[in-house]
Order: C-alpha cells, then structure tokens, then sequence
C-alpha cells in the first residue's frame, strides 16, 4: 500500500520543490471554498480563493510542521482576508436571517411565528455585534464544526483563549436574545 | 434554543460553478512559477577571461562579495580551474582562463571593452568592503539623478579588479540626489 504524505510532508517538500504545494490545493481548496462563500458569498468568495492559496504558498515556511493537517492554518488565512470584507458578510447574514425566519414561519403559526420572525434578525445583529475575535471563533467552531483545537491552530491563540472567547460568546448572545436583551444591545 | 445552535440556523451555502476551483488553482500556479523562474538563473551570463583564475576567485569573494556556486567548478587533470561561476543576488558570472572562446584579459591585452554593472543594497558599505579587498577604485562614489535604467537615481563607484576588468557598483536611491534635485 502506497502511504499518502500528511499536509505537513507535502508543505516540506515544496520548500525545494513548489510545485509540490498543488497538491494542498487539491485537497484542501474546495472546503476552503466553501468556507469563505458561507461568509461572503460565491462572488466574492471566489476572488478570495486563489488570493488565499497564493499567501498559503509564499508563507509556506512559516507553516507549523507539527501539525498534521493544514486546513485549520488555510481557515486562519481566510479569516484574515475576510476582515476586509465586513460590510459583504453582514450584509449577507441579514439576508441569511430572512431567509431562516421565513423558513421557520411557514412551519409554524400565529404566535410562534411571530416569535421566529423577530428572532433570526437578532440572531444576525447579536452575532455581528460580537468583537471581531470573538465572533471569528465563533462561526468557526458553529459553521466549520473545527474542534476547540483546529479554532486555536487557525486563530494562532492557546486554547484556553479559544474556549474563554466561545463562552463570552455564548453569553453575550444568550443576553441579547433575552426577553428586554435587544434594548440592552441599542444602548451600546 | 442553544445560543450556538441558533447562529448555526444562519449558515447558508453559497453556489459555485466547478470551473471556480480550476481559476482558483491557475492563480496558485502562476504565484509558484513566479518562484520556479528566477532559479532556472538569469538569461545572460558574462563570462569574464582572466590570467589568473584562482587569484581573480579569490579576489571577487574577497572584495566583491560574490560567492562561488561550488558544484559549478571545472578542474583540469593538472589543477588548473578551467571555469568557475559565481553568484551575486539575482545574477551570475563565470570565468574561465584566457585565450578559451577567443577572449583575452585586460591586463594582456592592454584596453578594456566592457564594462559590467552590478546593484548592490548598500554601495557606501560595498565600496568600503572592495578598497579593503585590494580593488582600485577608477571612480568615487557620487550620485546620479538617472542612469542606466531610466528616472532611477542611483549611488554608483566604479572599481578596476586585478587584472583591469571594470565594474560599475550601484545603489538605487529612492529619492533624487539633492545636487540635482535643486539646481
């Protein structure tokens, strides 16, 4: 049986030979897609892509050889390029949160209906009133499903810090969806 | 509701085309053959006759601060090192003995027909290094508001090594010498 090199022989490799680093690509290239069009959106997600796997490649030095897997680092790269891109990804969370408030009124009637209308929209603001860290560690751990320990890799912070920004989190956003919570965020 | 799980609700996927993962990948490629290229070494490459080949490597590392590539080196049966190449940021130079491809040194030949220019990040520290080294310098340092490349003002020596050869040391500055720039 032929053994397939982990992430971290292949970004080795490329070191002399760079054209080896096509193959982090292959494996890795249609998650990281998928990733950045959940938060911007296909159009700009695909501007984004090639840009993401460039900076991968000229920073492939600095890749951690320790870690097996290098899809948690490609996810720290493409959350650093979508802090460029705030305006798009709140925009599309709005949109996001119409659409997951008409689903759910369609199933539902009278009251709770109501309830989901004016829950989802904010669900969106909750999320986009987070501090940047904390809402980048959050969307990775609830829309990638990445371990506690992939977040930390991606974000280059102990997993402590992870698992303290995901609890501040937690309780910010249960605060503001409290009954009386969304006066408490207008009043920041 | 988990407040975890209700962000999840929001998570909405995007729709590609499959053509996406191939442009994608053709901007990854062109950034690794942007790196591949300049390894293949440089399309033209001097190569500089001298009657003392040994003494004129040990010369230019000295004084220059070239640097051989060692797996380069010919030798003869005899000792004699029939061409050598050295490197020097992006450019390389070999150099060979005299007479080999019709060429002759000016310290034979009693006139120089050339002369070759090399950038350099410091010249004040470079031309330091060459005096030390034993060049003779056939030009001080000064500066130049253009030059052989245009609209790039420069700081440039001009230095003879042993056997005559000329180089021409430049540094690009980023803003024009004041001699020029106030008339």
């Amino acid at each position: 049986m032929v053994n397939t090199p982990s992430d971290a022989e292949v970004i080795g490799r490329s070191l002399d030979e760079p054209e080896a680093f096509g193959l982090v690509y292959d494996r890795h290239a249609a998650t990281v897609l998928r990733f950045l069009g959940r938060r911007v959106g296909a159009e700009v997600a695909e501007g984004l892509l090639g840009e993401l796997f460039r900076i991968a490649f000229e920073r492939r030095k600095t890749f951690d050889p320790s870690r097996a897997s290098a899809l948690p680092w490609l996810y720290g790269i493409g959350s650093n390029l979508l802090l460029k891109h705030r305006r798009g990804e709140a925009r599309r969370l709005r949109a996001s949160a119409r659409m997951a408030a008409d689903e759910a009124t369609d199933r539902r009637a009278g009251a709770k209906a109501l309830d989901a209308r004016l829950l989802f929209p904010r669900v969106a603001d909750a999320i986009e009133a987070l501090p940047d860290g904390e809402r980048e560690a959050l969307l990775l751990f609830a829309w990638e499903d990445l371990s506690y320990q992939s977040v930390a890799e991606a974000l280059e912070l102990p997993i402590g810090t992870v698992r303290s920004r995901l609890n501040r989190a937690r309780v910010q956003l249960r605060e503001l969806l409290e009954p009386g919570g969304e006066n408490r965020m207008r009043s920041r | 509701m988990k407040p975890v799980d209700l962000a999840r609700k929001l998570r909405q996927e995007a729709t590609f085309e499959p053509a996406v993962l191939d442009r994608g990948k053709a901007v990854l490629m062109a950034a690794i053959r942007q790196e591949v290229q300049p390894k293949r070494g440089p399309t033209i490459v001097p190569q500089i006759p001298y009657e003392d080949v040994r003494a004129a490597l040990a010369f230019l590392e000295r004084a220059f601060g070239f640097r051989e590539i060692p797996t380069a080196r010919l030798v003869t049966a005899g000792g004699v090192i029939d061409h050598a190449m050295l490197e020097f940021g992006a450019g390389v130079i070999g150099i060979g003995p005299q007479g080999h491809h019709g060429t002759i040194s000016p310290k034979s030949g009693g006139i120089v027909s050339q002369y070759i220019s090399v950038y350099v990040d410091d010249v004040d520290a470079h031309h330091q290094r060459a005096v030390a080294g034993g060049a003779r310098i056939a030009m001080g340092l000064r500066d130049y508001a253009w030059g052989d490349r245009p609209y790039e003002a420069h700081r440039t020596y001009e230095a003879l090594d042993p056997e005559g050869h000329r180089w021409r040391f430049h540094q690009l500055l980023r803003e024009m010498p004041r001699s020029r720039r106030d008339p």
